[in-house]
């Protein structure tokens, strides 16, 4: 679920970005650091989108260096259990498929796989039903359920189901 | 570039409290599962049921002035307790069972670093999945295959271990662009030079029609990521399936155990016979591939290494193209005989088979060799079906000695039996073919 909420950093900046660009030098070196990055509590920050606030700015001891408490708005993402996500498989093996969606990696393991589809080994490992009509690969697209998730330092991962209704392939690769 | 060092010492993000306020909105009212209140709920069966009600009620008068969330909150905690308790965990990824997402500790099972990260299987679930990934692969006609890296498909070597008759090969590397056209390789990130043991290719690509193949290196999982990419640049045999010393489950020793596939069904090439002390009717024992000198000097050699000579091992007629022969041999025999049903085959005894055939009808007798090396020779004549004798008689037909001044040495010239050193053995072990005697006859000491 993507989520626009309001975050706080203490941005550190060296006295040469000082001037009329200061605005500016904090937004993009705000983007550089928080963007792509991954908090426990919020998930991924998808995306900054605006400032609410800079604070004053407070001179450091000794190196001229001044941190500016700064408010903004951005973008995060973060999956929860009973979500329906769409996501991209990214490996098939014989314990079940790993998807990605965005930064989130899911295990959808063969036990949460419906029973009618099974595991084909050789060049391109897969998982499909018995007369052929419904194919899971590298690269196909799948909608699922996430039944767990758990949300690291730097990493989201979630447990995910595809044997319920309207769950499974969206979209196969093969079929262009 | 003062500010690049800044951004990692800059302090981290402070929360504000409307971040505070969405946190607790999150983990309180959608993510069920990760407040510690439902683990509570799922303890104590016998008493839960009583307790159950008393929360419900207490929170029932608490609902009078509330809104009706927490009650249905806590019906469906309830009900998911039971499902839980029916899950047998078989694994877990990032720490939540596979089955049925609930977090688990860490520690139990073996971890599968090498398929994907934080990925763990519990052993009955290993074997299932053996037992299934079994047929289909006999549906298949194949095999396991783990390969070892170092000496036994390749030999690689620090940059600055080359020695002044080797420093030639950095003008001759092949290019990384194309890895599948060369042999010799400088990967100067890494600090290191490989050199591909001469029929590598060919010998994968014959082996991947009979075998499921891994790499199995005590090398750490950047190096074997590396040498799979050389050796794999397509990535059709080796993708998941690189296993490193980062993945084993025991220190200086490689196991099986974190294969996915049944010990029956699996035939291992390593040069190091130690690494695999569980496992050595699996393997097939590889003569060390040294191409540069520090291989040879780590190995207590003074001879000139390939690199120095500027040679190299034998394409056609070298020790992968040997045992390729072996390993079709091994497929024939497991797959072609109609006697039983396959899944209860069992590729060591094939193994067993074939070596004990290959020096049948050769009775051995030792004259002198060194106390130390003798039981092994002798165990390994007698694995590949020679009779050992410790006294001569007319059956003998070769006297394995170093020296040709000794009596049993002595009667074998008198007696137009095969004198040989023990090399002989050694190399016939190897290859699982005879060897021509006239090649490791016993020379006369100057
Ligand atoms: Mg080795
Ligand atoms: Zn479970």
């Amino acid at each position: 679920m993507f989520f626009h909420i309001v975050l706080e950093r203490n941005m550190q900046l060296h006295p040469r970005y000082f001037g009329r660009n200061l605005r500016d030098n904090l937004v993009s070196k705000l983007m550089k650091d928080v963007e792509g990055t991954c908090s426990g509590r919020h998930g991924f920050v998808v995306a900054v989108t605006g400032i609410e606030n800079v604070g004053k700015g407070l001179i450091r001891d000794g190196t001229g260096f001044v941190t500016f408490p700064v408010k903004y708005q951005c973008v995060v993402f973060r999956p929860f259990k009973g979500e329906i996500l769409e996501a991209v498989v990214t490996m098939v093996n014989k314990m079940g498929f790993f998807a990605e969606a965005g930064p989130v990696q899911i295990f959808v393991s063969n036990h949460l796989i419906p029973d009618d589809m099974e595991f084909q080994s050789g060049d391109i490992p897969n998982y499909t039903t018995s007369d052929g009509s419904v194919k899971i690969q590298k690269d196909s697209e799948v909608r699922l359920k996430i039944i767990g998730t758990r949300v690291d330092a730097t990493e989201i991962f979630c447990i995910g189901t595809i044997k319920d209704d309207f769950l499974g392939v969206i979209n196969d690769p093969t079929a262009i | 570039m003062a500010q690049m060092s800044l951004a990692t010492d800059s302090p981290s993000s402070v929360h504000s409290s409307s971040s505070d306020d969405f946190a607790a909105f999150l983990d309180g009212t959608l993510d069920g599962n990760s407040s510690s209140d439902r683990e509570e709920e799922i303890e104590n069966d016998a008493e839960s049921a009583r307790v159950k009600r008393h929360k419900v009620e207490s929170i029932k008068e608490i609902e009078a002035s509330t809104s009706k969330g927490p009650v249905q909150k806590n019906l469906v905690v309830a009900e998911e307790s039971l499902k839980v308790d029916i899950c047998t965990h078989p694994g877990s990824f990032g720490n939540m069972c596979i089955c049925c997402g609930q977090k688990l500790d860490g520690e139990s099972g073996v971890t599968f670093g090498y398929i994907h990260k934080g990925l763990r299987l519990h052993d009955q679930e290993i074997s299932r999945l053996r037992n299934t990934d079994m047929k289909d692969l006999l549906c298949h006609k194949k095999l396991y295959l783990v390969l070892d890296l170092d000496h036994t498909l390749l030999n690689s070597t620090l940059l600055m271990d080359l020695n002044s008759e080797e420093v030639h090969l950095n003008t001759q590397t092949d290019s990384l662009k194309d890895v599948s056209k060369g042999s010799l390789f400088k990967l100067e990130y890494m600090h290191m030079m490989t050199k591909l043991r001469p029929f590598v290719r060919t010998f994968l690509k014959e082996a991947s029609k009979m075998f499921e193949m891994y790499i199995y290196t005590m090398g750490d999982r950047p190096y074997a990521l590396e040498m799979a990419k050389l050796l794999d640049p397509g990535g059709e045999y080796f993708t998941s399936k690189v296993i490193s010393r980062d993945d084993g489950t025991q220190k200086h020793q490689k196991g099986l155990d974190v294969l996915l596939g049944q010990e029956s069904a699996v035939l291992i090439l390593d040069d190091t016979e130690n690494a695999w002390m569980k496992h050595k009717d699996n393997l097939i024992l590889m003569e060390r591939y040294h191409f540069f000198a520090s291989s040879c000097r780590q190995f207590g050699f003074n001879c000139k290494s390939l690199a120095e000579s500027k040679s190299d091992e034998s394409e056609a007629d070298g020790a992968l193209a040997k045992i390729l022969k072996v390993l079709k041999r091994v497929h024939h025999t497991f797959f072609d005989e109609h006697q039983e049903d396959l899944v209860d085959r069992d590729v060591r005894q094939v193994l067993k088979t074939i070596r004990s055939e290959v020096l049948s009808g050769c009775v051995l007798v030792f004259s002198r060799i060194v106390h130390s090396a003798l039981p092994a020779l002798q165990k390994m004549a007698e694995q590949l079906g020679a009779i050992c004798l410790t006294e001569l008689d007319p059956s003998v037909t070769h006297v394995v000695a170093t020296d040709v001044g000794t009596e049993k040495s002595r009667w074998a010239v008198k007696e137009h039996k095969f004198l040989v050193h023990p090399r002989w053995i050694e190399a016939t072990n190897y290859f699982w073919q005879k060897q021509p005697e006239e090649d490791f006859f016993v020379k006369k000491k100057e």
